[in-house]
C-alpha cells in the first residue's frame, strides 16, 4: 500500500468516526433539550409524582446533560447503548438487529438500482435520439421527483390492486423496489449524462475512427470513462439510501434503523434515538468510505487531493 | 346481604359457563379453528398491563388474560368472568365474589383466591407504580381485599361508590405462582418484559403468546385450558390464532385488507377511508362494523389557572363571556360534514350519544351566531378598533392567542383549521402550535399555555369513573387541574354534584345529578365541543362474532367469539 493511500484511508477513518460521534452526540442532546421526556406516556392518568421522580432517576434524566452524555458516551466505548425506555430491552441488541435490517435491504436496493439504472444510463446517453430513450427518460423523471413516501404508497396500491407484488410484511419486494427506483433513476440520469460526455470524447471517437465496433465502444470503453462521474456521487447515493430508508421502512412495516428511529422519536426514547442515530451514522460513513475507496481506486487524483 | 347480579347460565358441562350478553353467536352454524391476521401501528411495552398502559399493551392483555367481571361493551351491563356470582352488603361497601372452581391459567395451575389477593397487592405496591392502581382506587383511596376460602373473596371499598364492581373490568388477574416471587424481589416490573421468555407468560385469557418478533408479529395461540364455553357447550375461543402483525402506516393497513392480507385492522376506520372501503362492502370484500358515536370527542380548553401567565396581559382569555362567543362563531355543522364527511354528530359537552343513558339530549347547542358572538366579545371589551379586521382590547392590543394542537393527527388539523377560520371571522387571531404528545404534555402540565385542542380518551361510559376529569381536583380537570379548593363557586358546585353522583347507588337520582352536572358545565364552559365522530371499524368479510366497541379495543374485548367463515382471499 503506498504512504498516499494509507494516508487517504486514516483521514478517511478520522472523518469517519467524527461524523459517527458527532451525529449520535447531536441526537442525544437535541432529544434532552426538547421538552418532555419518556418517564410518563403521554397524558396518562393518576401517575404520582414520586413515581415520575423514580422513572426520571432509572432513565438517567436526573443527571445533568453534560454528565449523562458523557456517561452514555463511556457506554457506548464499552458498547452499552443503555436500555429502552419503552419497554426496558438493551439498545445495542435491538439496534443491532434493525441495522442488520436496514443494511441488508440498502444493499439489496444498491444492487437492483445498479443493475437497472447503470446500464439503462449507458443506453439513454449513447442514443439520444431512440424512443426507448425519451420513455427511459421520462420514467426517470418521474421517479427522480417522486418523494419517497408517495413512490412507496403507489407500489403498495399496485400489489394491492394486481396482486403483483406482496404487501405482507417482511416481503423483500416491495421495500426493495420502494428504494431501489428512485435510485436508479438517480443512477441512470448520472450515468446517461456521463456516458453521453465519455462518447463524444476525442479517444472514443479515434477509435471509432479505426473501426472499433460501436457496441464494445459503448460497454468497454465509454462505460469505465463514465464510471468515474457515478462513483463520485457515491457518497450521496448511500445517504439517499437511508434517508429514503426512514419513509419506506416506516410504510412497508420493514423492522429496520428508519422505523425504530420513528418509534423512539415518538415515544421519546432517548437511549434508542441515540442508538438509532449512532447506527445510522455508522452506516453513512461506512457507505462513504467504501465509496471513497472505490473512487480512489478508479482515480488516482482522489487520494492525492486528499 | 343483597343480591345483585349472579346472571349466570350454566350450559350443563361440567362447570363451564356459556357467553354472556350481547356477543354470543349463533354458535351451532360456527366452525371451530382458522386463523386471524389482523393489523396493529404499535407494539406493546411489556406483556404485564400493570407496567405499561399503551393501547398496544391493553389488546395483549385483553387476550392473554381475564378479569373478575367484564363490562359488555354494547350494552354497558357487567357480566361475570372469573367471578361467577357476586353479593354486596346493604351498604355498598363489601363485595363477596364466588369465583369460578376448576378453572386453571394456560399452564395448568389453578386458580384460586390467592391469585386475586396477589393481583390487588401487586396493584397497589408502591414500588411498583402501575398506571392501573389510579383508576382502581376509590375516592384516592385503594380498596381492600380479603380470602374467605380458596373460591370466595371479599372486596372492600372505601366509600360509597355508584359505578360499584364495573371497575373491575380494567383489573386483570395475573398468576402468583408466576410472578409473586418477583414481586417480593423487587423485579416485578421487568419480570414480563417484552424479552422474557414466552414461557414464563401465563394467564386466564383465552389466548397465549405464541410468538413475539419485535417490530414484525406478536402471534397468540387459542388457550385450550380456557372454562368458557359457548351456548352449545363448545370450548371456547373459536380460533385456533391470531397474528398481529406491527404495520406503522394507516394507509398500508388499509391497503393490506383490501388486498385480503389481512382480516382486521384493530383501530378505527379514518374518514377519508370510509369512501373506498364501503365500496368493498357493498361487493362483499370486507365488512365495516358502526361502534356508535365516540365518547372522546376533541375540546378546545383555555388555561383558567387565575396564575396563568397568559392571563396577565390578557384577562379576556379566562372571561366566560370569551369562551361562550368561541361557542357561537363555531360553525358545528360545517366541521361535521367537511371534516368527519357526515360521520360525526354535533355535541356541546364531553357527554355524546355513545354515552347512551348518561347523554342529555335536550342540553342546548349553541346556534352557529358570528353576529351574536361579535356582540359578546364587545361586551368584554374585545372591539375592532382600527378597522383591520380584528378585534382589540382596550389599550388597543389584538386580541390573538395560541392553541397548542398534537401534529400528525390530520382529522383533529383539519377540524381546528376551520375552527381558526370560523373565529377570524369575528376577529379573533387564532394562532396554531402543532407540538408532539410530549411536548404538549410538558407544557399543559406547566401551565405554559393559552388553549389546547385535543381529546382525552375515555375509558368508561359511567361518569363516574371519570372523575378526575370532573372533580376540581383531578389530574384531567383539564382547564385548571389539581386544585387545592375549588377556584370558582360553581366548580364547588360540580364537586359537590359529581361526588354526590358518585356515591349515590340510586339510578335515577344519579342520572339527574349528573344531568345538572352537565348543564352546570355546558352553562360556564371551561372546554368547549363540536363534534364527536362515529367510530366504525373495518373487518374481512369472513371474520365474524366483532361487536365493536367505541372503547379501547374496539374488537379484541370479546376475541374468544370470533370466527371465520371461510379461508382469507
Amino acid at each position: 500500500m503506498s504512504t498516499a493511500l494509507a494516508r487517504f484511508i486514516a483521514w478517511r477513518l478520522l472523518v469517519a468516526g467524527l461524523f459517527v460521534l458527532v451525529v449520535s452526540s447531536s441526537a442525544f442532546i437535541l432529544v434532552r433539550l426538547a421538552p418532555g421526556d419518556a418517564s410518563r406516556e403521554v397524558f396518562q392518568t393518576g401517575v404520582s409524582d414520586a413515581s415520575i421522580a423514580a422513572n426520571r432517576q432509572r432513565l438517567g434524566l436526573d443527571q445533568s446533560l453534560p454528565a449523562h452524555l458523557a456517561a452514555w458516551l463511556g457506554g457506548v466505548a464499552r458498547l452499552d447503548l443503555g436500555n429502552s425506555s419503552s419497554d426496558g430491552r438493551p439498545v445495542t441488541g435491538v439496534v443491532a438487529s434493525h441495522m442488520a435490517k436496514t443494511a441488508s435491504l440498502a444493499a439489496l436496493a444498491l444492487v437492483v438500482a445498479a443493475a437497472l439504472g447503470l446500464p439503462l444510463g449507458i443506453l439513454t446517453g449513447t442514443r439520444p435520439d431512440s424512443l426507448v430513450t425519451s420513455i427511459v427518460t421520462v420514467i426517470s423523471l418521474a421517479l427522480v421527483c417522486c418523494p419517497p413516501i408517495i413512490g412507496t404508497l403507489a407500489l403498495a396500491f399496485l400489489g394491492a390492486s394486481t396482486g403483483w407484488i406482496s404487501i405482507a410484511p417482511g416481503n423483500y419486494l416491495w421495500p426493495t423496489l420502494a428504494l431501489a427506483l428512485p435510485l436508479a433513476a438517480m443512477l441512470e440520469r448520472l450515468q446517461s449524462q456521463a456516458a453521453a460526455e465519455a462518447f463524444a470524447a476525442p479517444d472514443i471517437a479515434a477509435a471509432a475512427a479505426r473501426g472499433v465496433p460501436v457496441r464494445r465502444l459503448v460497454w468497454r470503453h465509454a462505460s469505465r470513462q463514465a464510471l468515474r462521474p457515478v462513483l463520485g456521487v457515491a457518497g450521496v447515493v448511500v445517504a439517499t439510501l437511508f434517508s429514503g430508508s426512514v419513509a419506506v421502512e416506516t410504510i412497508t412495516a420493514w423492522p429496520g434503523l428508519g422505523q425504530l428511529m420513528v418509534q423512539a422519536l415518538h415515544g421519546r426514547d432517548l437511549y434508542l434515538v441515540a442508538g438509532c442515530a449512532l447506527a445510522g451514522a455508522t452506516l453513512i460513513a461506512v457507505g462513504n468510505f467504501c465509496a471513497d475507496l472505490l473512487r480512489a481506486a478508479v482515480d488516482p487524483r482522489v487520494r492525492l487531493i486528499s | 346481604m343483597v343480591l345483585v347480579s349472579a346472571v349466570v347460565a350454566l350450559a350443563g358441562y361440567g362447570c363451564s359457563r356459556t357467553t354472556q350478553g350481547s356477543d354470543r353467536p349463533d354458535s351451532l352454524t360456527i366452525q371451530n379453528g382458522g386463523r386471524i391476521v389482523s393489523t396493529y401501528r404499535s407494539e406493546p411495552k411489556s406483556f404485564n398491563r400493570y407496567v405499561k398502559s399503551t393501547s398496544a399493551d391493553e389488546v395483549v392483555s385483553r387476550l392473554i388474560n381475564a378479569t373478575l367481571v367484564r363490562v359488555d361493551r354494547k350494552t354497558g351491563k357487567v357480566e361475570p368472568r372469573l367471578a361467577r356470582s357476586w353479593t354486596a352488603s346493604p351498604d355498598g361497601l363489601t363485595w363477596t365474589f364466588a369465583l369460578e372452581p376448576d378453572v386453571t391459567f394456560a399452564d395448568g395451575t389453578p386458580f384460586t383466591s390467592a391469585d386475586v389477593m396477589f393481583s390487588f397487592q401487586a396493584l397497589y405496591d408502591p414500588k411498583v407504580h402501575s398506571d392501573l392502581a389510579a383508576s382502581l382506587m376509590i375516592a384516592g383511596k385503594p380498596m381492600t381485599v380479603r380470602a374467605l376460602d380458596a373460591h370466595t373473596v371479599a372486596i372492600m371499598f372505601p366509600s360509597p361508590y355508584a359505578p360499584g364492581i364495573s371497575l373491575l373490568d380494567s383489573l386483570p388477574i395475573l398468576p402468583a405462582h408466576k410472578l409473586k416471587r418477583a414481586l417480593e424481589a423487587g423485579t416485578f416490573l421487568d419480570a414480563w418484559s417484552v424479552t422474557a421468555p414466552l414461557a414464563d407468560i401465563t394467564g386466564l385469557g383465552p389466548f397465549v403468546i405464541r410468538e413475539f418478533i419485535p417490530g414484525q408479529r406478536l402471534v397468540f395461540a387459542r388457550n385450550p385450558r380456557f372454562w368458557i364455553r359457548d351456548a352449545s357447550g363448545r370450548p371456547l375461543p373459536y380460533l385456533d390464532e391470531i397474528e398481529l402483525q406491527f404495520t406503522p402506516d394507516q394507509n398500508t393497513e388499509v391497503l393490506r385488507l383490501e388486498a385480503g392480507e389481512s382480516d382486521l385492522m384493530t383501530d378505527r376506520v379514518r374518514f377519508e377511508d370510509l369512501a373506498a372501503l364501503r365500496d368493498l362492502a357493498t361487493k362483499g370484500r370486507i365488512t365495516l362494523h358502526d361502534a356508535g358515536v365516540s365518547i372522546s370527542p376533541d375540546a378546545l380548553w383555555f388555561n383558567l389557572d387565575p396564575a396563568a401567565k397568559s392571563a396577565r396581559d390578557r384577562p379576556w382569555l379566562q372571561r366566560e363571556e370569551f369562551r361562550h362567543a368561541i361557542d357561537l362563531a363555531v360553525n358545528r355543522s360545517k366541521i361535521v360534514n367537511t371534516v368527519f364527511l357526515g360521520q360525526a354528530v354535533e355535541v356541546a359537552g364531553p357527554i355524546t350519544p355513545g354515552h347512551a343513558e348518561w347523554f342529555l339530549p335536550e342540553l342546548p347547542r349553541p346556534a352557529f351566531d358570528p353576529a351574536q358572538a361579535s356582540k359578546r366579545l364587545a361586551s368584554i371589551g374585545l372591539v375592532d378598533r382600527n378597522g383591520d379586521g380584528f378585534v382589540e382590547d382596550d389599550k388597543g392590543r389584538m386580541a390573538k392567542f395560541s392553541v397548542m394542537t398534537i401534529a400528525g393527527n390530520s382529522v383533529r388539523q383539519r377540524s381546528f383549521s376551520l375552527i381558526q377560520a370560523d373565529l377570524g371571522k369575528i376577529g379573533l387571531k387564532v394562532e396554531e402550535a402543532q407540538l408532539d404528545g410530549q411536548s404538549l404534555f410538558q407544557r399543559w402540565d406547566n401551565g405554559d399555555y393559552d388553549a389546547v385542542y385535543f381529546a382525552i380518551e375515555s375509558d368508561a361510559f359511567d361518569p363516574g369513573r371519570n372523575l378526575e376529569f370532573w372533580m376540581s381536583s383531578g389530574p384531567y380537570h383539564l382547564w385548571y387541574p389539581k386544585e387545592t379548593t375549588p377556584s370558582t363557586p360553581w366548580e364547588g358546585r360540580l364537586d359537590a354534584l359529581m361526588t354526590q353522583q358518585s356515591s349515590t347507588m340510586d339510578a335515577a337520582q344519579r342520572r339527574q345529578l349528573f344531568a345538572d352536572a352537565q348543564r352546570l358545565l355546558a352553562e360556564h364552559a371551561p372546554a368547549l365541543y363540536f363534534a364527536a365522530p362515529k367510530v366504525t371499524v373495518a373487518s374481512s368479510a369472513r371474520l365474524q362474532g366483532i361487536s365493536a366497541s367505541v372503547l379501547m379495543p374496539p374488537v379484541f374485548w370479546n376475541a374468544e367469539v370470533l370466527h371465520v367463515t371461510g379461508p382469507r382471499r
